[in-house]
């Protein structure tokens, strides 16, 4: 198979699975309101009366993340819907390349992941009056938070048998990353060794480039991006591993 | 080319559980083949491994001239497949899940146009291809994945449990299209549990169970190699169900096999002038009243029955039978 059709094949099985994603727009409405709610429940700085404006500036740039990890999460479950429905089985049957597949799918997770943050930022960035300087530092981060979430999401995929082991497994990883990953609270006030757990984390990175690309400074960002990248080369071998495990047994 | 598929000892091991034990046989080009079994006797881990959806542990795979190890996708191309279970994507339309199926086998997009309108038009699919798949009636969706495997015209079809699951005026049809696409030219391998369905269709059949192939031939060869077996249809007139005389006919002597089928019992005999008065005694002596009592021409169920000892429609796998397969690769049979 030439590269460019191998590419293809990745990009048809990608477009396939956001197509099955969007054709449902109650699941795209009902995911990406929990971000939203938590955006507006946490804006209230408790103990204080109204929206804090510097909490704000503080808190945007962490849901974006946070929204990020979900989408990609989330779509990347649908391998294991997939696996479960027999689909899988169709794409294994057909001349496809186990890498293609697995390309496809990864672009999938991170496509979703990089649109949710997207809409995520334009709603908080208008209902809070909140601007972003440098929106290619932000669009690179959040790329590179959503194909690294998708190694997450992967890993996953591949490991659970069942879609309810997914969905246990998944949450696992997405609770104590959304309350550790420094979205509503920052990384440095956290009690030890609460600080070392969240720098095992995607997020954490994620989340402090995001307001780094604000307020500085540049080498934050230079260096969260670098951890990202390596979390994503890390995440996305590994979870390419599993599963090609599982197409090759 | 003879031999559209050759598969010489192929064998497969899931953790110590034997599913396909050195199976050996081969599909000649435009023939239909039927691998019959029960449930759980290793057809599908069988094709699934033709069709290079498996590793085997063992043994090779060639398909249209190409082995399914070392040449994956030359195989892929060549085959349709049909799953037992329809795996289409059911938030799609039946177009849509069309459409993408004709790009992952590299279709241009004017034949993925006219193929697709070919093949709903063939299948009575055209009025509902704007339906989500999921919304279709099992029939509908059969139709569909078959139309499905045949978009990119393969000349191998393999088919798991074609009709099974579905009534019995959609399962003619499915038939029907089974002996059509034969007719075309294409070789056609078939799973099926029902006995009835392989006679029907099959040219030659391969008797598959506990993951070894016991025998392969014609339908025809297959229920002449009895070797001489007669059997006997008796209907008990107040036994309520038949199978409660089933152990005691099958202790009579000269019976082989003794099981219930279609609401009588069934005995496989070589000697059926000795083995009629003692079961006739038997079922007097034991207060049963015969209805009707005849001889009957062996079929393929009870030559399946003769060879492996059990009916097909016993399931699930005996506990002895799991043991058998979990021991095999310990070296402990």
């Amino acid at each position: 198979m030439k590269p460019l059709g191998s590419l293809m094949h990745s990009v048809w099985i990608a477009e396939n699975d956001l197509r099955q994603s969007f054709k449902s727009m109650r699941h795209v409405v009902w995911s990406l309101l929990f971000p939203i709610f938590m955006m507006f429940t946490f804006s209230f700085r408790y103990g204080e009366a109204g929206v804090d404006p510097q909490f704000i500036q503080f808190l945007i740039p962490g849901i974006v993340g946070m929204t990020a990890m979900f989408g990609s999460i989330n779509e990347t479950m649908s391998i294991v819907w997939d696996k479960s429905l027999g689909v899988f089985d169709r794409i294994l049957a057909a001349p496809v390349s186990s890498t293609s597949i697995i390309v496809g799918k990864t672009m999938a997770g991170a496509v979703m992941g990089i649109i949710s943050a997207l809409v995520l930022l334009i709603i908080g960035g208008a209902l809070f009056n909140v601007s972003f300087v440098n929106i290619g530092a932000v669009l690179l981060i959040v790329v590179l938070a959503s194909f690294s979430f998708t190694g997450l999401g992967t890993i996953i995929s591949g490991l659970a048998s069942e879609p309810r082991e997914a969905i246990m497994l998944s949450n696992l990883l997405r609770f104590p990353m959304m309350f550790l990953g420094g979205v509503f609270f920052p990384v440095d006030a956290m009690p030890t060794p609460l600080p070392y757990v969240a720098r095992a984390l995607p997020l954490t990175y994620a989340t402090e480039a995001l307001r780094a690309v604000q307020t500085g400074p540049v080498l934050t960002v230079f260096i969260d991006a670098l951890v990202l990248l390596a979390f994503t080369i890390g995440t996305i071998l590994l979870g390419s591993q599993i599963l090609m495990k599982i197409m090759t047994r | 080319m003879e031999n559209a598929i050759e598969v010489n000892g192929l064998t497969k091991f899931y953790g110590s559980l034997l599913a396909v034990d050195n199976v050996k046989f081969e599909v000649k080009a435009k023939e239909i083949f039927g691998l019959l079994g029960p449930n759980g006797a290793g057809k599908t881990t069988t094709i699934r491994m033709i069709c290079g959806m498996l590793r085997q542990t063992g043994g090779t795979a060639v398909v249209a001239g190409f082995d399914v190890l070392k040449q994956p996708t030359d195989v892929k191309r060549r085959i349709g497949l049909v799953p037992d279970v329809s795996n289409l994507f059911g938030e799609l339309s039946a177009r849509i899940n069309l459409e993408f199926m004709g790009k992952l086998y590299g279709l241009d997009k004017k034949t993925r146009r006219d193929r697709i309108d070919h093949v709903l038009e063939l299948f009575q699919l055209k009025d509902r291809q704007s339906d989500l798949v999921k919304y279709y009636s099992k029939g509908m969706h059969r139709r569909l994945t078959i139309a499905a495997a045949l978009l990119h015209q393969p000349e191998i079809l393999i088919m798991d449990e074609p009709t099974s699951g579905l009534d019995a005026q959609t399962a003619r049809l499915v038939r029907e299209i089974i002996v059509d696409l034969n007719k075309e030219g294409r070789t056609i391998l078939l799973t099926t549990h029902q006995i009835e369905e392989a006679d029907r269709l099959a040219h030659r059949v391969g008797i598959i169970d506990l993951g070894k192939l016991i025998t392969l031939d014609t339908p025809e060869r297959i229920k002449q190699n009895t070797e001489g077996m007669r059997a006997l249809e008796i209907k008990i007139l107040n036994g309520i169900d038949q199978q409660t005389w089933i152990p005691l006919i099958s202790k009579a002597e000269g019976v082989d096999q003794a099981f219930v089928a279609e609401g009588k019992i069934r005995v496989l005999s070589k000697d059926l002038s000795q083995t009629i008065p003692t079961i006739v005694n038997l079922i007097d002596k034991h207060g049963g009243r015969i209805e009707n009592i005849s001889v009957a021409t062996p079929t393929l169920e009870d030559a399946f029955i003769n060879l492996t000892g059990k009916s097909i429609r016993e399931e699930p796998l005996s506990k002895e039978d799991y043991l058998k397969r979990r021991l095999s690769r310990s070296g402990l049979r």
